[in-house]
C-alpha cells in the first residue's frame, strides 16, 4: 500500500490509505486526532518563517512507504551499540518496531517502568499524559507521528525514586529495498523528586534513505530531575524531523543535550515549557556536519512562570557544503519575573561553500528579568593555529585539534562515561580529514 | 545649537511651507489613487516625461503587491483610497500669542528647552521676521553653492538637475522593493536632494525639519543623497519638538549613494505624535531607508533616535558593495504608552573586507512593544568581512514587551559575525546606590538610562545630542516607579 510524504502534503496519503494499526483504544484516539490535524495543515514551504532557510528536498523528492512494505533487512548483531552502563536498562527498536529479544529491563528499581507503549497503553499515566504534552502550532510532523504511531517507549519513575543506571533507548534503522518512514515515540513521566538519565539514540546501520519522525514527551513533576541525551547518528542519506518537548513543574530540573552527527536533513524543534515557579533547564546542542548535510534547530525556551533559569549552548561546526540553521527563541510571559535565561549559538564555518543562518530571538513581556543571547559565526583563529603549528604540529593537525577543542565543551556535559567516550570518537572521526 | 545651524534648520523648514503655499489653488485635489491622479500630480509639479514614467511604473508594481504583515505590530491598516496624494497644506489658524497654545504643548516645549521663537513657529504663532527672512537662507545657499554642493528640494532637483536625479533615483531602493516604497515612488510629494561633488567636504551640516501638516494627507517624502568620490557630508533629519496630528501614514524613502572614499552620516530624531494614553491616533511611520557603499573605502553611518509615532517600521540598511567599505547603525528606540516599534537594520556584505557595526538600544515603558529586527548577511565573495552587533533592551514597567529578531547568515569561511543581545530592567541596586548618594529616584533613573544609551547618543551631532538627552527625560518622565 501507501507511499507517504511524496511531493505535496502528507495528508492525501495517510488520510486515505493508512489505517491505524494500534490495538489500544487510547492510542487509536491519538491516531485519529493526528490525522485530523494533518488534514488541516499545509506542508511547510520556504514562505513559512520557520522553514525559510531549510531545503526540504530530501523529504519532498522522495516517497516513503511504511516499514512493512519496505522489505527491511535484518538488524544483525547490534550489541556493539549497547552501553555497558545500561546493559539491563535498555529498550531496542528496529526501524521503529519494538524488539523484545534485544531489549533488557531487568535492572530497574521497584516501581519504575521502562517498557513499550502498546503494552502499557491502558496504564493510568499513559492514558493521562500520552499525546497531551506536544503542542506544535501549524506543524505537520508531530501530527504525522500522532497519526501513525502504534508503539513506542514508556518510562515511569515513581516518587522519590532514583534510577542509577542510564536508560538507553536504542533506535536502529536497517537496510531496506524501499525508503520507509518510522515514527518513534517516547513518553516519560517523572513523579515528585524522582531522578533519571535517558540516552535516546538513533543509529542508521546502513546507508539508506529513510524518514525518521520521533516525538518525545517529558512530564516532570515537582523536584523531578532528568538528564536527557539525544544522539542522532542516522544514515547520511536519511531525513530526521524531531519533536522533543518537556513540561516542567516547580523545582524540576531538565537538562537536554542533542548531538547531531548523521542524517542528510536534520530538523529538530526542542521545546521546554516552564509550567510552575522555580525550574532549571538546559537545551544544549552540538552539530557536526559536512558533505551536503543540513541541520536545522528551532528551539523554544518558554518561561510561563516566575523564577526560572535556563541555559542554551548550541555549537555547530560546518564543513564542505553543509548548511546549519539555528533559531532559538526565549519567551518570557507577562508576570514571569526573575527569569535568568542565557542562549549562545557559536558557529565554526570551515569551508567557503558552507552556509550558516542563525536567528537567536528574545520575546520578553516581564520587566524584572535577565535574558541575553549571543551568536557568532567565525573560523579558527590564525594565531591559535600558528601557536600549535609552532609547537611542532602540522597545520592540518593543529586545525583538527582546535575543532576538537571547540566540540569538546558540549561532549563533556554527558553524564555517562561510555557515551562521552563514544562521542569523543565521533568528534575525532569528524575532525580527522584526509 | 549654533546660531548658524539653527537658522538654517528653521529656514529649511520654512522653505518647505513656501513650496506648498504657492500651490494653494490645487487644494481641491480628489482623494484616492489611480493613474490619472498620478499624471495630474506629475503635471502640476511640471515633471519631465521620465519622472512620470517612473511614477506610473511604480504605481503598477504597487497595485500588484500585498500589504506586508510580518512585523511585530498590530494596527488598523490605512485606507489608501481615502488619502489625499497631493495637497497643499490648509493654512493653520494663525495665533496671536503663545498664550493661545495648548498649555500641555507649551509645557513640553519648556522641558525640551526650545527657544521661544522656535516654539512660536512650531505651534503656528506668527513668527519674527528674522526667522522668516529669505535672505538668511539665501546666504547659506550661496555658501553651499561655492563648495559646489547641491542642496534643494527633490522637485526642484528634478527640474534643475534631471540627469543627476535620473541616474540615482530608485537605484538603491527600486520601485518594486516593497509595498510602501512602491507607493512612495508612485506618489512622492517632495523631499530633499543633496549632491556633494568629488573631493568635497560639505562645509556645514545639512538639516531639514520634517512636517506633517495636513490632516488625512499621507506624507510621502523622498530623499536622495549622493556623495561622489572622496566627498563627505553629515545630514540631520527631524527635530525633537513633538508634532501633534491625527492618525497619518508616513511612508518616506531615503536613498544614499556613496562612491569611492565617500562618507555619509545620516542622523535622525523622530518625535512625531504617538497617540494618546489609550493608543488612539498617532502617526504610522513606515519608512524605507537604505544606503549603498558603491565605491571602495566608502562609509555610510545611520544614527537614529526614535521616540515618536504610534507604529514605527523602519530598517535603515547599508549595502556594502565596495571593497573595504564600512556600514554603521546606531539606534535608540523608545516606546511608551501604547506605541509599537519594529525597527532595526540590514547590513548586506558583498565586497571584500567590508565591516559593519550595529549598536541598538531599545527602551520600552508603559504598555508598549519594542522590537529589534535586523539582518546581517555575508555573501560568498565578502572575504574577510566583519560584523559586530549589540542589541540591548531595557524594560520599564510590567506591561511592556521587548523583542529581538536578528537574522544572521554567512556564506564564506573568512568572515566573522558577532551578535549579542540582552534584556533587563533598571537595576534596583543601581538606583539604590545613586539614591543613597542623595540623588532623587527620578534623577537616578534618568542617569542610568542616559548611561544605557550613551554609546548611541554620542554619535549624534553635538547640538542634537543635547536635545536628545532632554527628549529622553521628558519622554520617560513618570513611566518609572
Amino acid at each position: 500500500m501507501s507511499e507517504v510524504l511524496a511531493k505535496d502534503t502528507i495528508l492525501s496519503y495517510i488520510g486515505s490509505e493508512i489505517e491505524s494499526k494500534a490495538s489500544s483504544v487510547s492510542i487509536r484516539a491519538i491516531n485519529e486526532r493526528g490525522r485530523e490535524a494533518v488534514e488541516k495543515t499545509a506542508f511547510p514551504t520556504k514562505k513559512d518563517e520557520d522553514w525559510r532557510f531549510i531545503n526540504l528536498k530530501s523529504i519532498t523528492k522522495n516517497s516513503f512507504v511504511s516499514v512493512n512494505d519496505a522489505g527491511v533487512k535484518d538488524a544483525g548483531d547490534i550489541s556493539g551499540h549497547y552501553l555497558p552502563e545500561a546493559l539491563n536498562t535498555r529498550l531496542v527498536f528496529v526501524n521503529g518496531v519494538y524488539n523484545e529479544t534485544l531489549s533488557s529491563v531487568d535492572g530497574l528499581p521497584k516501581g519504575v517502568i521502562v517498557g513499550n507503549l502498546s503494552e502499557y497503553a491502558d496504564h493510568e499515566t499513559v492514558k493521562e499524559y500520552l499525546g497531551t504534552i506536544t503542542n506544535y502550532e501549524d506543524d505537520v510532523f508531530a501530527p504525522f507521528n500522532d497519526a501513525v504511531f502504534s508503539d513506542g517507549t514508556f518510562i515511569y519513575v515513581p516518587e522519590e525514586t532514583t534510577v542509577e543506571a542510564p536508560i538507553h533507548i536504542l533506535n536502529v534503522f536497517t537496510d531496506a529495498e524501499k525508503p520507509f518512514f518510522a515514527t518513534p515515540r517516547l513518553l516519560f513521566v517523572g513523579e515528585m523528586y524522582s531522578k533519571a538519565t535517558i540516552i535516546e539514540e538513533h543509529i542508521g546501520l546502513s546507508n539508506n534513505a529513510y524518514l525518521n519522525v520521533p516525538v518525545t514527551e517529558f512530564k516532570l513533576f515537582s523536584g523531578a530531575h532528568v538528564h536527557h541525551a539525544r544522539i542522532q547518528r542516522d544514515s547520511k542519506t536519511a531525513s530526521h524531523v524531531s519533536r522533543p518537548i518537556a513540561m516542567l513543574d516547580g523545582h524540576a530540573e531538565y537538562h537536554s543535550y542533542t548531538i547531531c552527527l548523521g542524517a542528510k536533513l536534520f530538523r529538530n524543534d526542542p521545546r521546554v515549557i516552564q509550567n510552575a515557579e522555580e525550574v532549571d533547564f538546559t537545551v544544549d546542542g552540538l552539530v557536526l556536519i559536512d558533505g551536503e548535510q543540513i541541520a536545522d534547530t528551532h528551539s523554544i525556551m518558554d518561561h510561563r512562570f516566575a523564577h526560572g533559569r535556563s541555559h542554551q549552548l548550541h555549537k555547530c561546526v560546518i564543513n564542505d557544503e553543509a548548511h546549519s540553521i539555528f533559531n532559538g527563541k526565549i519567551f518570557v510571559a507577562k508576570d514571569a519575573q526573575k527569569i535568568d535565561s542565557f542562549q549562545e549559538n557559536r558557529n565554526l564555518l570551515l569551508s567557503d561553500d558552507g552556509k550558516v543562518n542563525t536567528k537567536p530571538q528574545l520575546e520578553i513581556f516581564a520587566d524584572d528579568v535577565l535574558c541575553s543571547h549571543g551568536a557568532t559565526i567565525g573560523q579558527l583563529s590564525d594565531e591559535e593555529v600558528f601557536y600549535l603549528h609552532s609547537r611542532g604540529l602540522t597545520e592540518q593537525k593543529s586545525r583538527e585539534l582546535l575543532v576538537y577543542a571547540f566540540a569538546l565543551e558540549s561532549v563533556e556535559s554527558m553524564e555517562v562515561e561510555s557515551v562521552e567516550k563514544l562521542l569523543l570518537d565521533e568528534v575525532i572521526k569528524y575532525t580527522t580529514r584526509d | 545649537m549654533s546660531e548658524e545651524t539653527k537658522a538654517l534648520e528653521s529656514m529649511i523648514g520654512e522653505e518647505y511651507k513656501y513650496g506648498f503655499t504657492t500651490d494653494v489653488e490645487y487644494e481641491e485635489f480628489p482623494k484616492g489613487i489611480n493613474e490619472d491622479i498620478i499624471r495630474e500630480l506629475s503635471a502640476r509639479k511640471e515633471e519631465p516625461e521620465w519622472m512620470l514614467e517612473f511614477r506610473l511604473k511604480s504605481y503598477r508594481a504597487w497595485r500588484e503587491m500585498e500589504e506586508p504583515d510580518w512585523f511585530n505590530a498590530t494596527y488598523k491598516k490605512p485606507d489608501f483610497e481615502n488619502l489625499l496624494y497631493y495637497s497643499a497644506p490648509k493654512k493653520k489658524p494663525k495665533l496671536d500669542s503663545m498664550d493661545e497654545v495648548d498649555p500641555k504643548i507649551r509645557e513640553t516645549y519648556e522641558k525640551l528647552g526650545i527657544p521661544l521663537e522656535e516654539q512660536k513657529m512650531l505651534s503656528g504663532v506668527a513668527v519674527d521676521a528674522v526667522f522668516d527672512s529669505v535672505s538668511v537662507f539665501t546666504s547659506f545657499k550661496e555658501k553651499l553653492a561655492e563648495a559646489g554642493v547641491i542642496f534643494c528640494s527633490i522637485s526642484e532637483a528634478i527640474r534643475e538637475y534631471p540627469e543627476l536625479v535620473k541616474k540615482y533615483i530608485g537605484s538603491v531602493v527600486p520601485a518594486r522593493d516593497n509595498f510602501y516604497a512602491a507607493l512612495n515612488s508612485a506618489v512622492f510629494s517632495d523631499g530633499s536632494f543633496c549632491f556633494i561633488p568629488k573631493n568635497t567636504k560639505c562645509p556645514m551640516e545639512l538639516s531639514t525639519y520634517f512636517r506633517i501638516n495636513n490632516m488625512e494627507s499621507g506624507q510621502f517624502e523622498r530623499t536622495l543623497i549622493v556623495a561622489e568620490e572622496g566627498a563627505s557630508v553629515s545630514y540631520l533629519e527631524g527635530c525633537t519638538a513633538p508634532m501633534y496630528d491625527e492618525n497619518q501614514l508616513h511612508a518616506a524613502v531615503v536613498e544614499l549613494v556613496a562612491l569611492d572614499d565617500a562618507d555619509i552620516k545620516y542622523s535622525t530624531i523622530q518625535n512625531w505624535y504617538s497617540g494618546d494614553e489609550e493608543g488612539k491616533g498617532g502617526i504610522y511611520n513606515f519608512v524605507t531607508k537604505r544606503g549603498i557603499c558603491k565605491g571602495k573605502n566608502s562609509k555610510i553611518s545611520w544614527t537614529q533616535l526614535e521616540t515618536g509615532s504610534a507604529v514605527t517600521l523602519k530598517y535603515p540598511s547599508v549595502i556594502l558593495q565596495g571593497d573595504n567599505s564600512i556600514g554603521e547603525f546606531y539606534s535608540v528606540a523608545v516606546t511608551t504608552k501604547k506605541q509599537q516599534a519594529d525597527t532595526g537594520t540590514k547590513m548586506i556584505h558583498l565586497g571584500k573586507n567590508t565591516r559593519s557595526t550595529i549598536i541598538s538600544k531599545g527602551i520600552s515603558a508603559g504598555q508598549s512593544n519594542n522590537s529589534y529586527r535586523g539582518e546581517v548577511k555575508v555573501g560568498k565573495n565578502a572575504k574577510g568581512a566583519k560584523n559586530y552587533s549589540v542589541c540591548d533592551s531595557m524594560l520599564i514597567g510590567q506591561e511592556c514587551g521587548a523583542h529581538t529578531f536578528p537574522y544572521i547568515s554567512s556564506e564564506n569561511a573568512s568572515s566573522s559575525v558577532e551578535h549579542e543581545a540582552t534584556t533587563s530592567r533598571v537595576g534596583e541596586e543601581q538606583i539604590f546606590y545613586l539614591m543613597q548618594r542623595g540623588i532623587s529616584e527620578q534623577d537616578a533613573i534618568s542617569m542610568i538610562i542616559n548611561g544605557f544609551v550613551k554609546d548611541v547618543l554620542k554619535e549624534l551631532p553635538l547640538e542634537f545630542a543635547v536635545e536628545a538627552n532632554k527628549l529622553l527625560d521628558v519622554k520617560l518622565e513618570g513611566s518609572v516607579g
